[in-house]
């Protein structure tokens, strides 16, 4: 017996059992489950190491209106539950303020996208729930943001003098933002949750707050950004200024009997007057120019107040523009000359809007942007397209009929117009009406915008034609599917109990429908999530 | 060397060389004369043993009258009575259900006999014959309580499995596959890339108390997959087999052909102008027959110490589906060298596979049941490649319109080639100083990656306006464990107890990353902002199991594993699983008598598993994203790139479920007869679901996060009878069948308690985000809800016209009902393996019942508005349904649809014939799969995974010519 090879065997069979031994009890990984992303994905304190991130999560604030994702024109994106191009906030807005009314009917069957204009719809209806969703998620981007703007973070992170005073604006600029959006929820959904950035992220379940007690948090809010907000014109377009948040208010004002039963159209004059005085024109322009893909520079810009900006090349997405642009064309109509590839056959106006048109379709009044070849003004069945008149109001062509900057022909250069100055003047001749009375100045206002629209004066009106009605229907004429109508209607009475129009209640010669309808739901899927709501009345 | 192991040998054996009476001898196997090393001998009724040297020698010390055991893992034992004889020279035979009786269990293995769980183990001889490209699709039928669906005939794409579906709502629902010791990617498995020809056995545990020991990933079963290895003192082998194969749809989607869809257009007084003079059959046009080839060349061999197999593969399939295909070409290496007198032993597997995956553009499938069957395949010469597409009056490509089938096939070229390698050293090391200790160590490597592009040319009308379209994608999944268990083995002779104890830890990791870059409309190629992504999880793990078995009659099984996810913040992350079963073996008590009854074993198991495998791997840390290019946003002439916060739960938590199962296993007639019944009831909580979020309250609409509850249960009934067993002409027919009867049911899904509360589900074509499907409480996951139609006196359907459920005069989604659902009540697999002298034959059927399709292509297309109310100058096909019902306009959320799908398939049949030669056995084999469906149900196949039925790739019917050489 080999006394040295059996030490060595044995050594080497107790160094393999020692090491098997030591793995299987001794050495712990636990550390190595600490993992985080190695790519472009940051934690918040790494992401805001870089000074010009608190301007791109800002951007994302404003995209949050205008883009569907991350990735655009599809992928990734900021909602789930509904197909992306659907989820975007400017489309889903249309389609609760104009789909619902006399302005909009659409061919498709997605979904219950027909219940909209029926108004027959329900808390399941998906697109109800994803514009709450947006709104909500909106209110949460902007939340998240004030968080991490607070005075304590950015000294940490050491941010300088000079950039906080640009948060500052930034700052004022976010709550705005979530201001309009409560706005949004007040209007549309009444009693809605309530969260602030002084609430955590998840884990906790929001409270529902009384639509009385929201017009006084978005009052508050507006009223206290004022001062940090930049001067009317002086900010970057498609940035909020001062004159936005004066819009918001006034129309808050405006439609304060709706919401908590008082009347305040005296405030409604001090923010429409302010608006007035701030510099914008109704410019020498034809009507058309505001919907076109150089509005941002071909004069029409100088009636803008608030825009929701589009590029056919870095802002790109299946909703917004895209939608406003594609699915109005159809039937005969030529693609090219609205600057897109091919169009999507979808919208349509009833025979109320053409009728509000003296002479219809043949009206003088350049807003009478009807296509009928191949059309007829009343509608036999929604799901086809050559039934009602189509509308060419938005083109993605510039003043000489040149397509925008996308060749391909998919997405538009068309700027939106959320808030212009046409827009402040019926709102101020309307508040007349409904405190001190009429004025001149208001009836040449109006006439301002006629001359316009007719290309002399031949439309013009007197202060004797000027009421309440003629009011409502001036804002039709001039604001149509510039998501205005619903919110009109329903101040003035005439969305649900009054008011008829085709396929109105989903009968075709149209009908009313209950007052609860004023409201909409709330989505059955955040009821049965969060305990602490309470539906509207009536669903 | 050989020296040290005879000193070491003498070394053991010197304490029994000083008793009387030694016996030696030399142990050999029968069949070759090899000797056998390793072969226990031992004194029956003693604790005396010892084993045979490498040479097959042995020298024991016996008394007269006693009786010596030599036994060997598969072989046949032998007893003989030892009467003074001073030499005793023994054969083994090889005995192949001796092998069949030890089935893996996890982190070890045990005799049939003791399973306590649910466990069901699928050998080589009884898997499913033919063109087999992915493992799958070997052990489809064969056992109760596992569902394998082919959901699509691209030979690129494996088959579904799920084994007692439906525990999870939003996590993966795939089992775990462990194949030779390593826990594969659950987000990645690529099962294809194991060669079936290579798989030795599946073993499939199903319960929980089974499948505890994998912890966090034992939810949804565990299937463990062992390959073939070369074995010890193997005689050099040689096998070459090879098949052809060809595949060929024997059925289309019923839409109208041209005539039909020119009457219906004059019928409906339609622009007639707009219809072609041909007459194409478009589904013709994108179909072909597929040719396929398998070659296998394996060589094997053992020798005293080491082992050694070796296997090269390669698969060619073409598609039915025109520009479809997959190739693998594969080397697999097997090696165990035996150190220290086997008592260390290591085997090294290395898994090598390179895959080519040539991706049709599927979308052809659909458009070529739309479009118009009256236009020709070919257009004007130069233009959109030369293939009829549609355009306006202008003369400009209609975008809406459907697009040439034939041309989206042909002008999309797109390739994915993988590169896979996975690789495993395990060492089994018996301690020698405790006796019945051993160590066993898994370090695997699991590696592919990946590089793909796709091209349309400029001139394609699918992506006429930007100019074509190209993009390449590439990158890499990584997957490394490092896995050491401990067991002990030890026999308490007096106290009647054999015991097992098992005690592991192990760590694995998990890398995946991608990279994507493609072009946008200007034809500029772009990057996603996050380019590459990279997600990387890991799972630290401890784990042990303790076995009793007292005097072969009760067997207790005691499980636990404690996980650790990184999925999870530090709070949550741990979690523990434990599992306890027991089994009572009457064996001896039936056995024993004369009667039918040939053995029986009651089982009862109770066990807890866990699921992690989510969609995000950083779901509870508060991240941001940055945006693309295209999704800038204009603050004045400046264009800003954004970022975006992420929603997440800091609360993520492990998903739990508890399963109970009882089981019996039975023998009759001397155990020809052979059959299980199990019955299990399951509750899985904190449910890991991707669902609304409480608005306003996080950064998501929807997030993955724990809620709701669902309760399941099932029974499953396996029977194996050997109907004929080597009767005196030499027949065996042996028969399999299994049968399942499953239900789930969701209890609860929110913290809320509204009755009302649904989560919409299964997404159909015809309009965007509609749903057919719903999450409801009290109701099976895919649920249907739809209207109830109305019909009239004559039974047609009404248009338009639905039952007003709720009777408040309003039909709006308040009056959808929920009914009917896609997961089959019951489904039910039979096999039969017979063999009479040289022949053997084989076959298959496979079934479900009480389930429903959604045939979303009627649904979608038969109706005269989806033909000529058309978006554009143009129309297009449909449905023939549009004949019997006449609808104009679409009906989508009608139960017209919802249409009941059971079947009896004859999945696989096939008939081989063995030429046997001196040097060459030479086996010949004609098979056929997917032979034929019985079923009421009007779609294409009644087999649709989830249950919408909409231009899935069909699965054609394969024939297939094979010839096997063994060379001797």
């Amino acid at each position: 017996m080999n006394k040295l090879n059996s030490n060595l065997m044995y050594n080497a069979l107790r160094t393999i059992g020692l090491m098997l031994i030591g793995a299987l009890v001794l050495v712990s990984c636990e550390s190595e489950l600490d993992l985080e992303p190695r790519d472009g994905r940051l934690t918040a304190d790494a992401v805001f190491n870089d000074p010009t991130a608190y301007r791109a999560n800002l951007a994302k604030i404003y995209g949050g209106l205008s883009l569907s994702g991350q990735q655009g024109p599809a992928g990734n994106p900021d909602l789930a539950g509904l197909d992306e191009g659907f989820s975007n906030y400017h489309r889903l807005y249309f389609k609760m303020q104009e789909l619902t009314t006399d302005h909009a009917v659409i061919a498709w069957n997605d979904g219950t996208i027909q219940d909209l204009h029926a108004q027959v719809w329900t808390s399941g209806n998906e697109f109800i729930r994803t514009m709450y969703d947006r709104i909500f998620y909106q209110v949460a981007l902007c939340n998240e943001f004030l968080r991490q703007t607070e005075a304590d973070k950015l000294a940490e992170r050491g941010v300088d003098a000079t950039l906080a005073a640009e948060i500052d604006t930034y700052r004022a600029e976010a709550r705005f933002m979530r201001a309009l959006s409560y706005w949004h929820a007040m209007d549309l959904f009444g009693n809605v949750p309530f969260v602030t950035d002084a609430d955590p992220i998840g884990a906790f379940l929001p409270e529902q707050i009384e639509r009385g007690d929201l017009f006084t948090y978005v009052e508050s809010e507006l009223l206290d950004i004022m001062d940090d907000m930049s001067a009317p014109r002086a900010g970057e377009y498609g940035r909020a200024d001062r004159a936005a948040a004066w819009m918001v208010l006034a129309k808050l004002y405006l439609n304060a009997e709706v919401y908590t039963g008082t009347d305040r159209s005296a405030d409604v004059l001090t923010y429409t007057n302010n608006i007035i005085g701030a510099g914008y024109s109704i410019p020498d322009v034809p009507y058309t120019f505001g919907f076109l893909a150089d509005n941002n520079s071909n004069g029409a810009q100088e009636e803008f107040i608030f825009t929701l900006n589009y590029d056919g090349l870095n802002s790109q997405n299946f909703g917004g523009m895209t939608f406003m642009l594609h699915a109005p064309v159809g039937g005969d109509m030529d693609p090219a000359a609205f600057g897109i590839n091919g169009g999507w056959f979808g919208l349509r106006t009833t025979s109320a809007l053409v009728e509000r048109f003296p002479n219809e379709e043949n009206s003088d009044d350049g807003r009478a942007l009807f296509f009928t070849q191949n059309q007829t003004k009343e509608i036999n069945d929604i799901a086809t397209f050559n039934d009602g008149f189509a509308i060419t109001k938005f083109r993605n062509v510039d003043v000489n009929g040149n397509q925008g900057s996308d060749t391909t022909g998919d997405f538009p250069d068309t700027d939106f117009p959320m808030f212009r100055l046409a827009d402040a003047y019926l709102m101020h001749a309307e508040a007349e009406l409904r405190s001190t009375g009429l004025t001149g100045a208001s009836v040449d206002r109006i006439n301002e915008l006629r001359e316009r629209a007719y290309g002399d004066d031949s439309g013009d009106i007197q202060m004797g034609d000027v009421d309440l009605q003629f009011i409502l229907d001036e804002r039709s004429r001039e604001l149509y599917w510039e998501n205005h109508r619903r919110t009109d209607l329903i101040r003035f009475g005439q969305f649900t109990t009054n008011g008829v129009w085709p396929f109105k209640g989903g009968v075709p010669a149209g009908t009313t429908t209950p007052a609860f309808r004023n409201l909409m739901p709330l989505p059955a899927t955040d009821l049965g999530v969060n305990p602490n709501l309470s539906q509207n009345t009536g669903y | 060397m050989n020296s040290l192991k005879r000193v070491f040998l003498l070394a053991l054996f010197l304490p029994l060389a000083a008793l009387a009476q030694t016996v030696s001898g030399v142990v050999t196997e029968a069949e070759t004369g090899q000797p056998l090393p390793g072969v226990n001998v031992i004194i029956s009724g003693t604790s005396t043993g010892t084993t045979t040297d490498f040479d097959g020698n042995y020298s024991i010390n016996a008394t007269n009258g006693s009786t010596l055991v030599f036994s060997y893992l598969g072989y046949a034992t032998q007893e003989i009575p030892y009467t003074g004889q001073s030499t005793l020279n023994i054969t083994l035979i090889e005995d192949n259900t001796s092998l069949e009786a030890v089935v893996l269990i996890g982190y070890g293995s045990t005799q049939q006999e003791d399973i306590t769980g649910a466990v069901e183990q699928v050998d080589s001889e009884e898997f499913n014959k033919g063109t087999i490209v992915s493992p799958g699709d070997l052990i489809a039928g064969k056992s109760a309580g596992v569902e394998v669906v082919k959901g699509s005939g691209d030979p690129a794409a494996g088959p579904r499995i799920r084994i007692r579906a439906g525990s999870t709502l939003s996590a993966i629902q795939d089992p775990l596959y462990v194949v030779d010791g390593i826990p594969l990617d659950q987000v990645n498995a690529n099962l294809n890339t194991v060669n079936p020809n290579d798989i030795e056995t599946f073993t499939i545990l199903k319960d929980a108390s089974a499948t505890a020991i994998y912890g966090s990933r034992a939810s949804n079963g565990v299937i463990l997959i062992t390959t073939k290895k070369g074995r010890r003192n193997q005689p050099l082998t040689v096998e070459y087999g090879m098949n052809f194969s060809v595949s060929r749809l024997f059925d289309r989607v019923d839409v109208l052909d041209a005539n039909q869809f020119r009457a219906l257009a004059v019928e409906q007084g339609v622009d007639q102008s707009l219809l072609g003079d041909s007459n194409t059959n478009w589904q013709d046009e994108i179909y072909q027959a597929g040719t396929g080839v398998i070659h296998n060349l394996t060589v094997a061999k053992g020798w005293e110490n080491n082992s050694l197999r070796v296997n090269a593969n390669l698969t060619n399939q073409n598609g039915v589906l025109k520009t479809s295909g997959y190739r693998r070409h594969g080397l697999n290496l097997t090696y165990t060298h035996r150190l220290f007198d086997n008592a260390l032993r290591a085997t090294i597997t290395s898994q090598n596979a390179n895959e080519n995956v040539f991706q049709a553009n599927q979308g052809a499938i659909g458009a070529a049941t739309v479009f118009d069957p009256t236009q020709s395949v070919n257009g004007t010469p130069g233009q959109f490649g030369g293939f009829f597409e549609f355009v306006d009056q202008n003369g400009n490509l209609i975008p809406t319109a459907p697009k040439n089938p034939l041309g989206l096939l042909e002008q999309f070229d797109s390739r994915t080639d993988n590169d896979q390698t996975r690789n495993n050293l395990n060492l089994v090391f018996d301690l020698p100083w405790v006796d019945g200790l051993s160590l066993n160590s898994n370090t695997g490597f699991d590696y592919n990656e990946y590089e793909g592009y796709t091209t349309i040319p400029a001139q394609a009308a699918s992506n006429f306006f930007s100019g074509g379209f190209d993009s390449r994608v590439s990158g890499f999944r990584r997957n490394v464990l490092i896995d050491v268990f401990g067991n002990y083995k030890k026999a308490l002779e007096n106290a009647k107890l054999d015991l097992d104890f098992t005690a592991g830890h192990s760590f694995q990791k998990f890398t995946r990353l991608d990279r994507n870059t493609f072009t946008n409309n200007q034809g500029d190629f772009v990057t996603p902002a996050i380019n590459p992504v990279i997600n990387e999880n890991a799972l630290e793990s401890y784990y042990g199991r303790a076995i009793v078995d007292y005097n072969d009659l009760l067997v207790l099984n005691l499980s636990a594993r404690y996980d650790g996810s990184s999925r999870f913040a530090e709070d949550n992350r741990w979690g523990f699983f434990p599992a306890a079963s027991v089994a009572v073996k009457l064996d001896q008590v039936v056995g024993a008598g004369e009667g039918t009854l040939s053995s029986l074993k009651f089982r009862a198991g109770v066990g807890q598993t866990g699921q992690q495998e989510i969609g995000p791997s950083y779901g509870f840390l508060g991240l941001y994203t940055p945006g693309g290019p295209q999704a800038q946003v204009q603050f004045g002439q400046d264009f800003v790139t954004t970022i975006r916060p992420e929603g997440f739960d800091s609360e993520l938590k492990w998903e739990e479920t508890t399963q109970y199962n009882v089981g019996v296993d039975y023998g009759m007639f001397n155990n020809r007869l052979k059959g299980s019944i199990d019955a299990y009831y399951r509750e899985t909580e904190d449910l890991l679901a991707f669902i609304p979020v409480a608005a306003g309250s996080n950064l998501e609409n929807f997030l993955t996060t724990n809620a709701g509850s669902t309760e399941s249960r099932g029974i499953e009934f396996g029977l194996n009878y050997a109907l004929f067993q080597n009767d005196d002409d030499g027949f065996n027919w042996d028969l399999g069948a299994n049968v399942t009867f499953s239900e789930i049911e969701i209890t609860n899904l929110t913290l809320g308690d509204d009755p009302n509360f649904e989560i919409a589900q299964g997404g159909i074509a015809g309009g965007v985000g509609n749903t057919i499907q719903t999450w409801a409480v009290g109701f099976d996951p895919t649920t249907y809800n739809t209207f109830v139609q109305a019909y009239d006196t004559e039974g047609a359907p009404i248009e338009g016209v639905y039952v007003d459920v709720n009777g408040d005069n309003v039909i709006n989604d308040e009056d959808r009902v929920k009914r009917r659902k896609a997961t089959p009540d019951a489904f039910v697999g039979l096999t039969s393996n017979m063999n009479y002298k040289n022949w053997d034959m084989s076959f298959t059927f496979r079934g479900a019942f009480g389930h429903y399709n959604y045939n979303n292509i009627e649904s979608n297309t038969g109706y005269t508005g989806a033909l000529f109310n058309t978006p554009g100058p143009y129309y297009a096909n449909g449905s023939t349904s549009v004949l019997e019902n006449g609808f104009n306009n679409a009906q989508l959320f009608s139960d017209i649809y919802v249409q009941k799908a059971d079947y009896v398939k004859l999945d696989n049949i096939s008939l081989g014939y063995l030429f046997p030669g001196d040097r060459i056995d030479l086996r010949a084999s004609v098979s056929a799969q997917n032979v034929f469906v019985i079923t009421g149900y009007d779609g294409l196949d009644p087999e649709i995974p989830g249950g919408i039925d909409n231009n899935l790739y069909p699965i054609p019917r394969i024939f297939t010519f094979g010839l096997n050489f063994n060379f001797k």
